[in-house]
């Protein structure tokens, strides 16, 4: 059966992969330093996001909401974003920057966030705080349109629009690295660390995993600051890791500061890291050391182990952020397995123009790739079609569906809240590749174990 | 620089009539190079620059196509003059919501880089009243800088002309919009010049134009066509050659103050039309 892609055809949606565009917006907003974002819509739009966000890593966030009633969708609710923003400046003294994120009633009745900030640029700042530094950044994310990643991206532009100016030449490199894991960050800024590559990281989100201190501070807070944020148009270039994540700001970077642009390389699995390493010497100029090489050499040796005796054939499933999913099934196809069934989430129709996917369909005999998914495209196959998986990769959402049918399954990507501390492993990187080999090889040894499939073959390994 | 300027008026008042007349006007008198980006769902702001012929919505075409095919080329159509058309479209009457459908073909239009600096004027035909944010999107930041309420005489439509006046106000200090003044389209009641004029410079703006009523706009109409292409030599499409000019010389640019209900009644009384 050849390779194909296309979208889902029964309408309704069963089990949404994704959330919207306002969690996007909220999980950038997060992710700058002295920054609470004010979600201008019903309080829902900001509990659930919230939630979803302490889920994944058993931390709490700051986050505010213009909670928006009855009232407020007949009459406008732009009196609510002022009070808003003035209470959140009283409250909190530090606070410099407040992305005001519309959602889909705000955009439905028309709300004009842009003229609420520039409103309040105007008249409540100089009078009631002046001379302190308030950045009002005003995103648009109406729930109906995209999802939570297109709403990231959304997000991302419009606060590198909003800071990003050119003073002088300051050699480092802009590395947005799309939605991802705090484990992530600290692979990806270790790989630049061991090439001697000064980098600006949106988003610095590795104090995530936050410490308990004595002080009991109870909050989690990224680390991305205004200054680092001002600084991305002096930039020698920009490192966009993930196409449908990161685009948008590196678009406009390259575009206003003629920054030079890498966007798309999305480094999961060795081949993937391998490219990253060489565009990143491409722009800096620097070697990638031998240090590097070994780490490469221990996540092959990692790999070796494993794949071609436990990992080649396995059927898996995937499903979850596009650059994620994508990504995965590279690495799968590297590890000899088999990738036969892809979820995206969102009714994105120029998933096809995507050369990586392009070229997993001319190559890849067994692959079905459904965008605008849910997880019933995933359970129905199992359950009414009898797809065979050994393996499936995915957030969560989907944990009932592993469960159900028996099938072993990896968490992944975003939210993942039923196993303990995933947000600290990265799947990026040469560290990433090894945890991704190990954890595979890990989950389908325990279903072995659990059903008693030739579970004595791990003793003679 | 490429002036941008939205069109209010009640329903009915002859708002894309007169719209549209200016605009081929502007266009064949005056050398002006014109836009117009029709915000009503009815999609006919554009109908007698295009000669009548229908043209696909922009909002159609994004319902049936996606997004990602709304592009220029698909959706405007030159007219009269090569005077360059769009029309938002929306949903059909009692369903949707059509002020989404205005906020949404803007931003499209203006994503997509179609207000080019060539242009001379952009025209935003704006439905009825200012019922909801979505229809106030023309008057936003960064959209229409100008506004020219069509009213005539007759009580509803300055009632309607004082109502658009108050949402102006709402948005004049932080998009920087402002009235250019309101056109009469003469509905030929008792005392109309006089007491628009006593209305306008009780709102602080003035009569940029006093249009009278003439059936050659109807004969016009019927052939598809503004008076200007209908006939050039007709008194009438002196009259709009003339609102044109006035137009493209404006320098009287205001926030209005409008009536309370109770200094517009009493208005109303004094002219004798609340009989």
């Amino acid at each position: 059966m050849p390779a194909t892609i296309h979208p889902r055809e029964r309408p309704g949606i069963i089990n949404p992969i994704f959330t919207c565009q306002p969690a996007g917006a909220q999980f950038a907003s997060i992710g700058i330093k002295d920054c609470i974002g004010i979600v201008h819509g019903g309080q829902g739009c900001v509990m659930f996001v919230r939630l979803i966000f302490s889920q994944h890593f058993k931390e709490s966030f700051e986050l505010a909401s213009s909670s928006l009633h009855e009232d407020g969708a007949v009459f406008g609710a732009l009196d609510r974003v002022e009070e808003a923003v003035d209470v959140l400046l009283m409250r909190y003294p530090k606070v410099r920057v407040v992305p005001i994120i519309s959602t889909c009633s705000t955009e439905v009745i028309g709300d004009d966030i842009d003229g609420v900030v520039r409103k309040l640029n105007e008249e409540l700042l100089p009078r009631k705080y002046p001379g302190r530094e308030v950045h009002l950044v005003a995103v648009h994310a109406p729930s109906f349109v995209g999802s939570m990643v297109s709403g990231y991206n959304v997000a991302v532009r419009d606060l590198v629009q909003h800071f990003a100016g050119r003073t002088e030449p300051n050699g480092r490199l802009n590395l947005l690295t799309g939605w991802v894991n705090p484990g992530d960050v600290t692979e990806l800024k270790h790989l630049l660390a061991e090439m001697e590559v000064d980098a600006t990281v949106l988003f610095e989100t590795e104090e995530f995993d936050s410490p308990l201190m004595p002080d009991k501070s109870g909050v989690s807070h990224g680390e991305t600051t205004v200054e680092d944020l001002r600084s991305l148009g002096d930039a020698v270039g920009t490192v966009a890791l993930n196409r449908y994540e990161t685009t948008l700001a590196a678009e406009y970077l390259e575009q206003e500061f003629g920054i030079p642009t890498v966007s798309g390389v999305t480094p999961i699995g060795i081949r993937n890291t391998d490219t990253f390493l060489q565009r990143v010497k491409n722009l800096t100029g620097k070697e990638i050391p031998r240090s590097l090489v070994i780490e490469r050499g221990r996540a092959l040796d990692a790999i070796t182990d494993v794949a071609h005796m436990f990992l080649a054939d396995k059927r898996v499933a995937l499903y979850g952020n596009p650059d994620l999913v994508i990504g995965l099934a590279e690495f799968c196809l590297d590890m000899e397995m088999k990738p036969v069934l892809l979820l995206l989430g969102d009714d994105n129709p120029n998933y096809d123009d995507d050369p990586r996917i392009r070229a997993m369909l001319e190559h890849v005999d067994e692959m079905e790739i459904v965008t605008n998914a849910d997880l019933w495209e995933l359970e129905r196959r199992i359950t009414q079609e009898n797809l065979e998986l050994d393996l499936i990769m995915g957030h969560s959402k989907g944990r009932f569906v592993a469960i159900d049918s028996q099938i072993p399954m990896l968490r992944v990507g975003f939210p993942v809240y039923d196993r303990a501390g995933y947000f600290r492993h990265p799947v990026m990187g040469y560290a990433g590749a090894t945890w991704l080999a190990e954890s595979i090889a890990n989950t389908l040894f325990a279903d072995m174990e659990y059903k008693g499939m030739k579970e004595w073959v791990l003793n003679v390994w | 620089m490429t002036r941008k300027i939205a069109f209010y008026g009640k329903g009915g008042i002859g708002k894309s009539t007169t719209q549209q007349n200016t605009a081929a006007a502007m266009a064949h008198f005056h050398g002006q190079k014109i836009f117009i980006h029709g915000c009503d769902p009815k999609a006919d702001s554009t109908r007698l620059i295009l000669g009548g012929k229908p043209q696909e919505s922009l909002m159609d075409l994004l319902r049936l196509k996606g997004v990602q095919k709304v592009t220029n080329d698909s959706v405007i159509r030159k007219g009269y003059e090569g005077i360059q058309c769009v029309e938002s479209g929306g949903p059909e009457p009692g369903v949707g919501c059509a002020g989404r459908g205005v906020i949404t073909a803007i931003d499209l239009m203006d994503k997509n880089g179609a207000y080019t600096d060539d242009l001379d004027f952009v025209f935003f035909d704006v439905l009825g009243d200012v019922v909801c944010g979505g229809f106030a999107m023309p008057i936003r930041e960064g959209k229409a800088q100008e506004v020219y309420i069509v009213a005539s005489g007759e009580m509803m439509a300055v009632y309607a002309a004082n109502n658009i006046c108050r949402g102006l106000v709402k948005y004049a200090k932080q998009s920087g919009v402002r009235l250019g003044g309101i056109i009469c389209n003469s509905r030929k009641v008792d005392r109309e010049q006089e007491f628009l004029e006593e209305f306008t410079s009780a709102i602080g703006t003035r009569m940029i134009h006093f249009v009278p009523r003439d059936n050659v706009v109807q004969r016009a109409e019927f052939n598809k066509m503004t008076v200007v292409e209908f006939n050039d030599e007709e008194n009438q499409a002196r009259e709009y050659g003339e609102l044109a000019s006035k137009i493209i010389k404006n320098e009287d640019f205001v926030i209005p103050d409008p009536l309370t209900m109770d200094q517009l009644e009493a208005m109303v009384v004094k002219y004798g039309l609340a009989d």
